[in-house]
Parts: C-alpha cells; structure tokens; sequence
C-alpha cells in the first residue's frame, strides 16, 4: 500500500472512488487520493484488456486515464480532487468502443 | 485587459519562470501557462506549500526553489495555473484547456520551456501494474506526501539516488536499488573531468547520496544488466544480471529511471528543426545561444532545449527574454550583448559539467534498444518489438511509416513513451545513423480533447477573442 506523510492539519473533502465515499486530502492529485485508498487499477490496456496503473505521475504516459464525473480519459495524476467527485477506473478497450460505435450506429437507423 | 502580450512563456519552471521575471523587469508585458496547480516546475515542484512537515528533508536544492516562486508570485505577471497548452499557431496563437475550457491567447514572442520527461525504460514487463518511475516517486512525494515502502529502485542517474535518500531520511523503507550504470561509466566520463571539476559541490553531493544509501544499509547491486519485471497481471519483482549471475529480488513495486529526455511534442508539433543529440541519446531542438529556434518568435529554453539542469535553466530563461526584448525593439544590441555575457559564461560551465554527467550515466542500449520480441515498445497500442520488426521487414523504414502499418505511436501518449525507442530501433536495423531516422510527425491538439473542446478548436479562427471561443 502506499502510505501519506501528509502533515495533520490538511483539510479533506469527500469524493466517491468505484463507488465508495471516502475522505481525501484537499489539494491532492486524484491519483495520490485513489492510490492511498488502495485503488490503484486506472484503465485497461486497449488491445489486450490487461489492467494497468499510473506509470509517470507527471502527464506524459497517459496510463492513470480514468473516468471522472462521467467522463472518460482524464489524467488521474493531472487533476486535482473536488468536493463530491465521482470518479471510476475505466474499462474502455478497443473491443468495447467498437461495440459502442456499433451500437449507436444500430440505434440511429 | 487585452489578450495579447510581448511575451507569453509555457510552463513555469526554473526555465520560464526565470525568463517571466526577466522580460517583467525590462517592462514586457507577460503572461505564463502551466499545466500544474502551483508555479514550480518539477524540481520546485509545491515548494511554497510542501504538503509535508519538514520539506528540509528533501534537500537544499529544493528548498532553495522557493526564493524563486516566490519572485515569480510577486511580480507583474499574468499567471495562468491548471492552463495546459495544447496547440500553438504559426502567427503567435495559444489554445491552452482550463477548467475544461478552450482559452486562447497571442504572443508577439514565445518562449517555451515544457520541461524534461524521464526516458523511457522499454523492458520486459514495464507495462504492469506496481512498475513506475522514480520521478513519479518523487512526484508522488513532492506533492501530495505519498509514499510506497518495500520498492526496488532501479536505473542509472542522479535522480535515481537523489529520491531514494529522500524516501530513507523520511523511514521510507527500500528493499534494494539495482544500479546499471556500467563498469565503463568512470573511464568514459574522466575525458571530462575538467568540466566536473569546475562544479565541484555538485559532483561530491552525488558521491553524499551513494554513501547516504550505503550507510542505511539498503542492498546496492552495482553493474547490474539484463532488467525485466517478474509478474502475470502486475508487478512480483525484479530479474537481472550481475557479474553473469541472474539475481532475482521480490518488489510488488519498482521505480525505474535512466535520465531524463527534453518533452518533445511541443516543439515537435510546431515544427521546429531538431536534431539528435548524440552525447545525451536524444532528439533535441535545434538553437542557438539564447534559445532562439528555427521559427523567428520562438525560443525554447530549460530541459526541453537539452538537459542541462535547474541551475542551468535559470539562466537560459533570462537569455531568451533579454533576447525577446531585443527583438521586440525594447533591448538594443549593444545592451543585450552586455546584460547576456554572464549568463552566457554560466551556460558554458554548466555545459561542460552535463557532458561528464551525460558520460558517466549513459543508458545502456539494451534498456533502450531492446532485443527481446515480447516486451512492449508502444505501451498504449501495446505493439512489441517483434510486431515492429515484423513491420520494418514488411517495408517500413522510417518511424511515420512504422507507425501507419503497425499503429505505434498512435495511442494517447502520442509516443511520448515510444518514439526514441522506434529512432533507435530504426536506425540499428538499417545500420544508420539515428538522425537519418527521424521523428514521428506530430500535430495539435497535443492532448486528448474532450469532444466539445475539440469542435471549439475546429471553430476557431484566429482572430476570435477569448470570451467567444468559450461561449
Ligand atoms: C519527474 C521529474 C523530477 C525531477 N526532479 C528533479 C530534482 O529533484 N532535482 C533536479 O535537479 N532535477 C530534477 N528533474 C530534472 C528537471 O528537468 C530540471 O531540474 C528542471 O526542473 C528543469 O526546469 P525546466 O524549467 O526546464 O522544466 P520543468 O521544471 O520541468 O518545468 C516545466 C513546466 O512546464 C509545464 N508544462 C509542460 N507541458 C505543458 C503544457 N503543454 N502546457 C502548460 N504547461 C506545461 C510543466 O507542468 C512544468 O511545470 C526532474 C525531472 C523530472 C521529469
Ligand atoms: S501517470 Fe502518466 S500520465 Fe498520469
């Protein structure tokens, strides 16, 4: 587990993480919140569906993309948490935007 | 107030943020964008604000940063955090996101400094889960105060060692750093002496922190090669070789790192001439003293021109805003000549010491150039060195081509995370060098988009105003 050396007096708000509410440290990187509450799956790999984790923590490998507040691909370690976010680990792969587009294709006709 | 400045400056580091307290006091009118909450950069990074008790732990080069935030907070600028940029124009246009939004604003000068990211570390398993880098680790540290105990570390470089005596002075535990700076590294680097010995405190605060990690007794496997992750679906632990033994140690994570490399794709995406650099194994922009690029109002200074360091990037800002300013017509040539001479003495020092660095910690090719066929060399289209072989023998010489029939380089990291290895492998297959290789070409938007955000940059013209392109 990753573990906070955060000093005490931080403020925190509450955001919801794969379903759960839980309290985080206000300012900290939504990756930095989910990873200490042991959440650390972020998205799937697009061909393969293996499941994979932030990697750089700075912007540049795009691994930690998750869902948040109902949109997908958003860098987790580039955004900062906010009273009342929803986010979740997202489970876009190739073969299920492809089934997406399908489908909304089916249902315009 | 008016969107358009003398000078806007992308990223605030020690490089732009050097440049905006220049060009403010020579009296431009200055704006500066960065992607992150808090001016800094990533050595300075939440400096003013360390989320820890004593951020003295981290060392004095760091604390040090905060005189120049500070500076940089105090004085007339127009500071846009959370602002990240993702197309510049040919005429001096920037599109930046901000609170999901398109903002734009125009430059009659641009200097930018995006900063360094660390090299890729192509080897078997990189890709699972519990695998990171250690300037994550430092990242993670920095900003939010958050740690991992039990980690290997592993790679070659000062940051390496610098971020695992930070985790020890803080009982962070380390289960081993596993070393690959070659045997070679001292040889190969003495050539250079001289330029080291010119930074002395620098060279022995090196040699301090090896020593510090000796003395906490963590297990140093020097020499060390052949890396690659053990584990399934994440990561178990680290294999390699030392001496012609394989060594394996147990790690649910492991932090690599082998250097850093300039962030290339925005000076890639607007076309600016580059070469490759071969004393420091990577693409760089191609510039003259003061960071003047191949397109006339633009410079780009700090790492994102070549590894120089923080010091460095401090005086290569100022160069390039007192050049700014000349070229503005606000700085005469004769002044600019005068106010440039010690900055650019300081850049010749700092030069020559980077070269005894860039020897002494050179990646070794098989982490950079890997021969195995199964490890990943494009982790988002997750395309592997056997499928890009396939590829090259199917008629694909050059990285653009590779990338059309194989699809590398295509996913959202916009191969950030695969195109110094795709030169590389290209130029090793054909027996050229690897500036006869080239470069993935690389257009805006520079990030993923929301559709929304994207429709609004297919609307815009350039000559829309702010408060209209985010209507
Ligand atoms: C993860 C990491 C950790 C490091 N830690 C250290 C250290 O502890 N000590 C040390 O000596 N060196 C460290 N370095 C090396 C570092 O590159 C230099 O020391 C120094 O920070 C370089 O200064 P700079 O101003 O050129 O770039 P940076 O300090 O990297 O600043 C660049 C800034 O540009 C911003 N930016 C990038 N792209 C965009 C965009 N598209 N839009 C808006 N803003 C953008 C970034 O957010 C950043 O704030 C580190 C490098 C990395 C990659
Ligand atoms: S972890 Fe690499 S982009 Fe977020």
């Amino acid at each position: 587990m990753f573990r906070s050396l955060r000093k005490p007096e931080t403020q925190s708000v509450s955001i919801n993480i794969n379903g759960q509410m839980v309290q985080v440290a206000e300012g900290s990187s939504l990756w930095a919140a989910m990873a200490l509450h042991g959440e650390t799956q972020t998205r799937l790999a697009l061909v393969s569906g293996q499941q994979r984790s932030a990697y750089c923590a700075m912007g540049v490998c795009f691994e930690c993309l998750v869902e948040v507040n109902g949109v997908p691909n958003q860098q987790a370690c580039l955004t900062t948490v906010e009273e009342g976010m929803h986010v979740c680990s997202q489970d876009l792969t190739e073969q299920s935007i492809a089934a997406l587009h399908q489908k909304e294709s089916a249902d315009h006709e | 107030m008016s969107d358009i400045f003398d000078i806007v400056i992308i990223g605030a580091g020690p490089a732009g943020m050097s440049a905006a307290l220049e060009a403010a006091q020579q009296g431009a009118s200055v704006a500066v964008l960065d992607r992150k909450a808090t001016p800094g950069g990533q050595i300075y990074r939440d400096v003013t604000q360390s989320p820890l008790l004593d951020p003295s732990v981290l060392g004095s080069e760091y604390t040090e940063g905060a005189e120049l935030v500070e500076a940089f907070m105090e004085a007339d600028i127009d500071r846009h955090q959370n602002a990240d940029v993702w197309h510049i124009g040919e005429t001096g246009e920037v599109l930046y996101s901000q609170d999901n939004q398109t903002r734009r604003l125009v430059a009659r000068e641009l200097i930018i400094s995006p900063g360094a990211m660390e090299r890729p570390f192509p080897i078997e398993g990189w890709h699972l889960p519990g695998v990171m880098t250690a300037g994550s680790a430092q990242v993670m540290l920095k900003s939010d105060g958050m740690v991992k105990d039990g980690a290997i570390f592993a790679g070659t470089g000062p940051l390496l060692y610098l971020i695992v005596a930070q985790y020890l002075r803080l009982g962070v535990t380390v289960n081993a750093v596993v070393d690959t700076t070659p045997a070679g590294g001292v040889v190969r680097a003495m050539q250079y002496i001289g330029g080291a010995l010119r930074k002395p405190a620098y060279l022995i605060k090196g040699l301090m922190l090896l020593n510090e990690i000796h003395r906490a007794g963590v297990p140093i496997f020097r020499h060390a090669s052949n890396l690659s992750v053990l584990g399934e679906s994440k990561s178990v632990g680290l294999q390699f070789e030392q001496d012609g033994r394989t060594h394996s140690v147990n790690a649910d994570h492991i932090f690599l790192h082998q250097g850093v490399i300039p962030n290339l794709n925005m000076t890639r995406a607007l076309g600016i001439e580059h070469h490759w650099a071969e004393q420091q194994l990577c693409w760089t922009p191609t510039l003259d003293d003061w960071g003047q690029s191949s397109i006339p109002h633009i410079a780009v200074v700090g790492d994102a021109a070549g590894i120089q360091g923080a010091e460095a990037a401090r005086h290569a800002g100022r160069l390039a805003a007192l050049k700014a300013m000349n070229k503005l017509g606000k700085l005469s040539e004769a002044s600019l000549q005068q106010q440039s001479s010690d900055h650019l003495r300081a850049m010749k020092s700092f030069k020559a010491f980077r070269s005894f660095l860039d020897a002494y910690y050179a990646p070794t090719p098989e982490h950079r150039i890997p021969a195995a066929s199964n490890t990943l060399a494009c982790r988002c289209e997750e395309q592997t060195m056997g499928q890009l072989r396939a590829g090259f023998e199917q008629g694909a010489k050059d990285p653009n081509a590779l990338k059309a029939l194989t699809r590398c380089g295509m996913g959202p990291c916009q191969g950030r995370q695969c195109g110094h290895t795709v030169s590389e492998l290209l130029a090793v297959w054909q027996n050229k060098p690897v500036s006869d290789i080239g470069y993935y070409r690389l257009r805006s938007p520079q990030r993923l988009l929301s559709v929304d955000e994207l429709s609004q940059f297919q609307n815009i013209k350039p000559a829309k105003k702010p408060a209209e392109v985010s209507a």
